[in-house]
C-alpha cells in the first residue's frame, strides 16, 4: 500500500475538520495509507516567521519536513499557504546551501537534520499526477451527475512556479482542477476571472471590507458567466472565503444569491461515497441541493 | 496612509541606508526595478483598491522612504500570492521586497495586532491559527478532540519552541519566550 504523510496545518484541523474527515476518507478510498506527522506544527504561515527572517522561516518549515523525512514519506496538504510556505522554504534551502547549513545548525539542537528528500503535494496535483484521472474515475461511487463547478485553484497552488516540483502547463490558465471535477462527473467551464485572488488571508485581516468587495467582484463574474451549482476550491483558505466569507456578504445584504462551496477533498470524498453530513459538517452555505443532485434527484 | 498619504513623495525623506537594509533583508534585486508596473497589474491589493500597492511600495523602497513604509499597514495586507514574482520582467521578486520591509518593521516592533497574535500563537501552541472551540467541531465529524500535531505532543512542542528560540525570534519577539 502506498503511504502519504498528511500535513494538517491550522485551519483544516481547527476550523474546518470536515475537510480533514473528507481528506482522510478520500485517501483511504484511493488506496493510500495515511502516515500521521506527529508533532508537526504550523507551516509556518506567511505573516509569522517568513515575515521575520529567511533562516527562521526555513528552520520552522524544515522541522515539519524532517518529521516526514524520518518516516520516509511525501507530504500532502489541503491548505494553499502550507503548500506555499513549505515548498518555498524547501526551494530556498535547495538554492542556497548556506541557508540549509544554518537551518541544520538550529535543528541539531533538537537532534534533527534536514536532508531535502520529501516532496510536498497539494490535492490538485496529487489527484492529477499521483492518483491519475483514470483511477479517480474508476473508483467513483456517486457520480457528480453533471453538477456545474466553478473552480478556484488558489494563489499558492500556482505561484511562484519556481518553488513547485509540478504545476499547470500555464499557471495563468489553470485546467487541472477543472479536469478533476470533470473526471468525477461534474462540468467545470472556464471563466474570465478564474485566477483572481479570493481575498482571504492577510488582505482579509488587514482590510476586511476591501477583501470582501474583491471577493464579491469575483463571485459576480462567476454567477454571470457560468452560474454554477457549486464552487470548488483547491485551498482551505479560499474555502473559508467562499463559504463563511460569502455567508457574511449575504448577512450584510451585499449579495442576493448563494453559491455553495467545497474543497476538492470534500467533493471527491463525496464522489467516493463519504457521508455527506460529515463531509460538509462545517459549511455555512447549505449544500442540500447539490447533494440531492449528486444522488440523482433534481 | 491608505487613503492617499503617499501621493506626494518627499525626497528629503529618502534614506539610502534603508535601501541597503532592505537589500540585506532579502530584497537583493531591489535596485533593478524599472517601475514598469506589471506587478501592480496582477496585484490583488491593487485590485482590492489599496492605494499603496506593490508597484508603489517597491518605488518607495527604492527611494528609502523608511517612515512611510514602516508606518503604513499595506505591506501587511499583501497576500504573499507571488503573482508579482511570477511576472516581473527584471526578476526583482517584488514579494521579497514586501518581506524585507516586514522584517525591518518587526525589528522596531511595528506590526499589526493580528500579526502579533499569530506569532505568539505559533510560539505558544505551535499553530499560528488556534481558534477556540475546535474540539466540538472535530467531535462532530468523528475525529479525536485534538489533531496529532504539536498540540497533542508536549515533548515535540517544546522542541519546536527550542528551534524558534534559536532564530531571530529570540532577539525581536514582542512577547516573552517562556
Amino acid at each position: 500500500m502506498k503511504k502519504i504523510g498528511f500535513f494538517l496545518g491550522c485551519n483544516i484541523p481547527f476550523n474546518r475538520p470536515d475537510i480533514e474527515y473528507s481528506a482522510r476518507y478520500l485517501l483511504n478510498e484511493l488506496g493510500y495509507e495515511i502516515v500521521e506527522l506527529e508533532g508537526a506544527s504550523c507551516c509556518p504561515a506567511f505573516g509569522t516567521m517568513p515575515s521575520l527572517d529567511l533562516v527562521g522561516w526555513a528552520a520552522a518549515s524544515a522541522w515539519n519536513l524532517t518529521i516526514a523525512e524520518e518516516k520516509g514519506v511525501d507530504i500532502i496538504t489541503g491548505c494553499g499557504s502550507c503548500y506555499g510556505s513549505l515548498n518555498e522554504a524547501r526551494y530556498h534551502m535547495e538554492k542556497h546551501p548556506e541557508i540549509k547549513e544554518q537551518v541544520n545548525k538550529i535543528l541539531a539542537k533538537v537532534d534533527k537534520e534536514y536532508k531535502g528528500t520529501t516532496k510536498v503535494w497539494n490535492f490538485i496535483n496529487f489527484l492529477y499526477e499521483d492518483v491519475g484521472l483514470d483511477t479517480l474515475k474508476a473508483k467513483i461511487k456517486n457520480n457528480l451527475n453533471g453538477i456545474k463547478c466553478a473552480v478556484q485553484t488558489g494563489c499558492h497552488n500556482l505561484w511562484p512556479s519556481r518553488a513547485y516540483p509540478t504545476n499547470e502547463d500555464n499557471t495563468f490558465f489553470p485546467t487541472r482542477l477543472r479536469e478533476i471535477c470533470e473526471s468525477i462527473g461534474g462540468v467545470a467551464p472556464h471563466y474570465s476571472t478564474i485566477t483572481d485572488c479570493c481575498g482571504m488571508g492577510a488582505l482579509r485581516s488587514t482590510a476586511s471590507e476591501k477583501s470582501l468587495a474583491l471577493f464579491k467582484k469575483k463571485l459576480d463574474v462567476i454567477k454571470q458567466e457560468i452560474d454554477p451549482d457549486i464552487a470548488v476550491t483547491g485551498c482551505s483558505s479560499c474555502l473559508l472565503q467562499f463559504d463563511a466569507g460569502q455567508a457574511l456578504l449575504i448577512e450584510q445584504k451585499k449579495l442576493d444569491y448563494k453559491i455553495p462551496a467545497l474543497h476538492i477533498a470534500q467533493l471527491a470524498a463525496i464522489a467516493m461515497g463519504a457521508d455527506p453530513e460529515k463531509a460538509t459538517a462545517m459549511a455555512s452555505i447549505p449544500l442540500n441541493g447539490v447533494i440531492t443532485k449528486i444522488k440523482g434527484g433534481n | 496612509m491608505e487613503e492617499g498619504g503617499v501621493n506626494v513623495i518627499d525626497l528629503t525623506q529618502a534614506d539610502e541606508s534603508f535601501v541597503k537594509e532592505l537589500e540585506a533583508l532579502g530584497a537583493d534585486e531591489l535596485r533593478e526595478c524599472i517601475q514598469c508596473g506589471k506587478c501592480g497589474a496582477t496585484c490583488p491589493m491593487a485590485l482590492a483598491g489599496l492605494e499603496f500597492f506593490i508597484k508603489r511600495i517597491v518605488h518607495a523602497a527604492n527611494l528609502g522612504l523608511r517612515d512611510i513604509l514602516l508606518e503604513d499597514s499595506s505591506v501587511w495586507g499583501c497576500q504573499s500570492c507571488n503573482r508579482c514574482v511570477e511576472i516581473c520582467p527584471m526578476d526583482i521578486k517584488p514579494y521579497e521586497v514586501i518581506q524585507a520591509i516586514r522584517r525591518a518593521a518587526m525589528k522596531v516592533e511595528s506590526c499589526p495586532a493580528n500579526t502579533y497574535e499569530g506569532l505568539r500563537n505559533l510560539y505558544r501552541f505551535g499553530h499560528a491559527v488556534y481558534p477556540k472551540g475546535y474540539e466540538e467541531r472535530r467531535k462532530k465529524v468523528g475525529l479525536p478532540d485534538k489533531p496529532p500535531t504539536v498540540i497533542s505532543n508536549d515533548e515535540m512542542r517544546k522542541k519546536f519552541q527550542e528551534i524558534l528560540r534559536n532564530t531571530i525570534l529570540e532577539e525581536i519577539a514582542p512577547f516573552p519566550l517562556d
